[in-house]
């Protein structure tokens, strides 16, 4: 037995000790450590693999024996769990004390993690569903244990529906795969011909991509990821979204053969809405866990791209450049998993300071929690995608691939790519707007109300996750180079690149990220010292004249509101302008607007009206008297028999 | 020479940067009938600043006072990004185009951080109005620099001023859609007319002045400089990439010196001739840029 071998079971057995722990009555705290221990010795497994030991146990089948393996795309995988979850754990540690019910929270999430770590592992059909369908099930459990007033009993209800609607595809999807034994075997699909195939690869994108919260199949996920409790949201957004992308990854590019061209355009172009539309939903939210989560629909966005973008180059036979865009979106999988955890893990320490995260009340938390809120400022600029934190060094990659598209060998090719290139920078200028705006109404300013004013550092088990993953954010930001060459071996075409600490890729001016970070910390550093620290008095802010009172102090929808007026054709808002007059003078007026998400009004609505009008002529049939029921067999008999009597079936 | 391009790049950039707002300004100055002040006055303004104490509204961070520090440090990187006459040395740091696009908009998130840090309205207002134009303006942007990728192959700033360079580039309708798309680049980046007014300090009017209200004393020089480096960067981008230039180094760089000192009097004469745009307006403009740059694609890809 191997040492990598010995490393993952005794991570498993420890993962599972942990999650049985609380059951059986033993110590929450040794429950969350054995946890901790355990999937952090999975990730190191995962990782030791992906860097280049050989693979372990079992390999793909079709059959329905169950067998577990890791070889090196599940390794990365199980490596970007392992970096989210064992913060989680530590973190739920502080964040569960004093709650109600911890003891099964802290099951579930072990549960949870054993759930997605089984997906990951899972080497044939039947343990790649249970996993899939238990990874579903999990966080609705620990929804509902924590809270379950009615709002949050519907967002469930819409995230299982959602879920299982679209999660039919991954079924279909999967049985096919397995039915034509090309689970672990790319020649046998693409030998049944291209209308198998194309069915198997739109099964994969519906399923998978419903799970990963892509448009227009998105609906659930702003919906459950904000009312989960924060370590659960940070795994749901983390990790649960990028195991649906490593299904798609495993069907698109290992399972389906080699994916024609039009899917690569298919996922470009649902890339790009999930993208652009997720960030911009996210800019007008007023909840920060919601516009979280609006912000993980576009980040998934952005790993379609590099997705897409793949499948275009290796349909073109560019095999070097469709390494590096699945390289790419890998890399970003990474990232995201790193910050948005991040963003999530101090959200929920927010959460319990003040009571609610309404955007437009909290302000001023930098000065009041400086360790949370010095993570949190890092996680936005991560996430907002500015150099030298790791969100550039991915969407860099990406944009490259995308800009090397657009001069391709057609017309078409090359204006997909440049309009998905020319989406990707208008995504990335809106996250930045996005995530300045969340920076400055949540750490910056003056505090908008009391709980704000009030608020104390968060103890040291939730303070120790995020600056964790602010130092993971900023370390691969530095020296994305070293992995990204790993990450290149996994494509289906591998392609050797020099392993260095930065980017340099052919074709790019390349991207010395180290010598970014050194430079920006030097030169910040010596012109801090040419500015010197001689000051004046302190002054208020200028208000023309008058106190900045906290009246004045600007909201979300006042700084998005130049954008909301630009956009207005598109996003549609609704506003409302009341004015009560009284004895001919004006008493007050009350004004009401807001962003109605379109998706929810001009799609879901239209078919859950549908579905419902349905349900009610459908439930005429059903009358509860047993001779009427045996009509309808005898129909059914009747009809049968007159199909195969003309030779319809049979 | 390549040292020479060196120097021009860091100490040209750090040294001669304000000299291109100050010719602007003095251009326009005399289109409009006036004396004006001389090109000189950025340099006296900003030692003016450099010998001024330092304003510190309450209540701020750490974050409203590193931001000019950090403002001016990712444009100084920036400058070792773009070649001088099509040469640059081996700066550790690459040519890469997108990251240069990355480095300003780390500069864009520390100026709008510190604009909510003050909760002053007016910075408020201005960021609020600059994240909102640079949507679209980013978008242009890196469809105008696709269209400079196309000859060379390569987002290395060094490989596109060489394939943008001599004169067959310019039988090729997508080049002129590029210069055309990049003058709006141009136009929106160094908050020139019609979209922005550099001259005006009324407060509900103006974008990038809005941010710079509450700094003083040297961080209000950092971020005039840093301002003023901006012009240089897109100007000398503009010439490099766009604009007509050939021959040998020395050749080159008198290119480069024609052709920043044109678009200086182009700005000039914009800034005469048209008013201020309403704001709303301006991603309309923007957006037939796009449309232009992707005409000027189809004919790339289909010639």
């Amino acid at each position: 037995m191997s040492g990598v071998e010995l490393l993952v079971l005794l991570g498993l057995a420890l993962l599972t000790a942990g999650t049985l722990a609380p059951v059986a009555r033993g110590g929450l705290t040794t429950a969350i450590a054995l946890q901790a221990v355990g999937i952090a010795l999975l990730g190191v497994g995962g990782a030791l693999i992906l860097l280049g030991a050989p693979a372990v146990g079992a390999t793909f089948r079709s059959g329905l024996d169950p067998g577990l393996g890791i070889d090196g795309l599940t390794g990365f995988f199980l490596a970007t769990l392992a970096v989210v979850a064992a913060p989680a754990t530590i973190y739920a540690r502080g964040y569960l004390a004093g709650v109600a019910r911890s003891r099964a929270l802290v099951t579930l999430g072990g549960l949870f993690l054993i759930a997605l770590a089984g997906l990951l592992m899972a080497r044939d059909p039947s343990t790649f569903l249970a996993c899939w369908e238990l990874m579903t099930f999990v966080p609705a459990a620990a929804i509902l244990v924590r809270r379950g007033d009615a709002g949050v009993r519907h967002a469930v209800f819409v995230y299982l529906a959602v879920t299982h609607l679209g999660g039919a595809g991954v079924w279909i999807c999967v049985l096919a795969l397995a039915h034509y034994g090309a689970i672990g075997d790319p020649g046998a699909l693409a030998a049944q011909g291209a209308a198998v195939q194309a069915l198997v690869i739109v099964a994969a994108i519906v399923g998978f991509g419903t799970k990963a919260g892509l448009m227009p199949l998105h609906s659930w996920l702003p919906r459950a990821h904000p009312v989960a409790p924060s370590h659960v949201s940070a795994l749901m957004s983390g990790v649960m979204v990028k195991a649906a992308l490593y299904g798609l990854v495993r069907v698109l590019f290992e399972w389906a053969g080699p994916a024609p061209l039009w899917s690569g355009l298919v996922v470009l172009a649902i890339g790009l809405l999930s993208a652009f539309g997720g960030v911009l939903y996210a800019l007008f939210q007023r909840d920060l866990k919601r516009l979280l989560a609006f912000s993980t629909i576009e980040n998934v966005g952005i790993v379609a791209l590099g997705l897409g973008t793949s499948i275009l180059f290796a349909s073109t036979g560019d095999e070097t450049w469709a390494a590096i865009a699945f390289a790419a979106a890998l890399l970003h999988i990474l990232n995201h998993a790193v910050f948005k955890a991040l963003l999530f893990f101090a959200a929920g320490a927010f959460e319990r300071a003040l009571g609610s995260l309404e955007l437009d009340r909290i302000g001023g938390l930098l000065r009041r929690m400086p360790w949370t809120g010095g993570a949190f400022l890092v996680g936005s600029m991560a996430i907002a995608g500015v150099p030298p934190l790791n969100g550039f060094a991915s969407e860099w990659l990406i944009l490259q691939a995308l800009i090397h598209v657009a001069f391709g060998p057609s017309l078409g090719l090359g204006l997909a790519g440049a309009l998905a290139a020319a989406g990707l920078a208008a995504t990335a200028a809106l996250a930045v707007f996005c995530f300045v705006k969340v920076v400055g109404l949540v750490l910056l300013g003056v505090p908008r109300r009391a709980e704000a004013e009030a608020a104390v550092e968060a103890p040291p088990s939730m303070r120790g996750a995020p600056v964790f993953l602010a130092g993971c954010c900023i370390a691969l930001g530095a020296v994305p180079g070293l992995l990204v060459p790993s990450l290149m071996e996994l494509a289906p075409q591998p392609h050797a690149l020099v392993t260095k600490p930065g980017l340099s890729i052919p074709g790019t001016g390349s991207l010395p990220s180290p010598w970014l970070l050194l430079g920006l910390l030097v030169l910040t550093g010596l012109l801090w010292r040419l500015r010197g620290s001689r000051r004046a008095a302190p002054v208020p802010a200028w208000a023309c004249g008058q106190p900045i009172e906290r009246s004045l102090g600007w909201s979300s929808a006042g700084f998005t509101k130049p954008l909301r007026l630009v956009l207005e054709a598109v996003l549609r808002p609704r506003r409302e302008i009341e004015a009560v007059h009284e004895r001919g003078q004006l008493q007050s007026i009350r004004y009401r607007g807001e962003i109605p998400h379109l998706f929810d009004t001009l799609l879901y609505g239209p078919v859950q009206r549908g579905a419902l009008a349905g349900a009610l002529v459908a439930r005429r049939l059903q009358s509860g008297s047993v001779r009427i029921y045996a009509a309808y067999l005898l129909a059914l008999l009747l009809g049968l028999l007159v199909l195969v009597r003309i030779g319809a079936i049979g | 020479m390549i040292a020479l391009a060196g120097a021009i790049q860091i100490i040209g950039g750090l040294a001669l940067a304000p000299l291109l707002s100050g010719t602007v300004q003095a251009l326009k100055a005399r289109l409009q009938g006036r004396r004006g002040p001389s090109p000189l006055q950025p340099y006296r303004e900003l030692r003016r600043l450099w010998g001024k104490t330092i304003a510190d509204p309450q209540p701020t961070t750490v974050v409203y006072r590193l931001a000019p520090c950090i403002v001016a440090a990712a444009t100084i990187l920036a400058l070792f990004l773009v070649p001088i006459a099509g040469l640059s040395p081996d700066w550790p740091l690459g040519n890469d185009a997108i990251v240069l696009v990355g480095l300003l908009a780390l500069a864009r998130f520390a100026l709008a951080a510190a604009s909510w840090d003050t909760g002053s309205g007016f910075a408020l207002m201005g960021s609020s109005r600059d994240l909102t134009l640079s949507v679209f303006a980013e978008a242009l942007l890196v469809l105008a620099l696709i269209l400079a990728v196309l000859p060379a192959a390569s987002t290395d700033l060094v490989a596109m001023s060489a394939a943008a360079s001599g004169s067959a580039i310019w039988a090729e309708p997508a080049h002129w859609c590029a210069a055309v798309a990049f003058a709006l680049v141009v136009l929106v980046e160094t908050g020139r007319q019609p979209i922005d007014n550099p001259d005006t300090h009324l407060e509900l009017t103006m974008i990038h002045e809005g941010p710079l209200l509450e700094y003083a004393g040297r961080d209000l020089a950092l971020l005039e400089w840093s301002a003023a480096a901006r012009h240089w960067i897109f100007l000398v981008v503009a010439a490099e990439l766009y604009l007509p230039h050939w021959g040998g180094f020395g050749a080159q760089l008198a290119c480069l010196v024609t052709g920043v000192a044109v678009l200086c009097a182009a700005l000039a004469l914009t800034e005469t001739a048209q008013a201020k745009m309403r704001i709303l307006h301006a991603p309309a403009l923007l957006a037939s840029g796009c449309l232009l740059a992707l005409v000027g694609l189809v004919s790339g890809l289909v010639g």
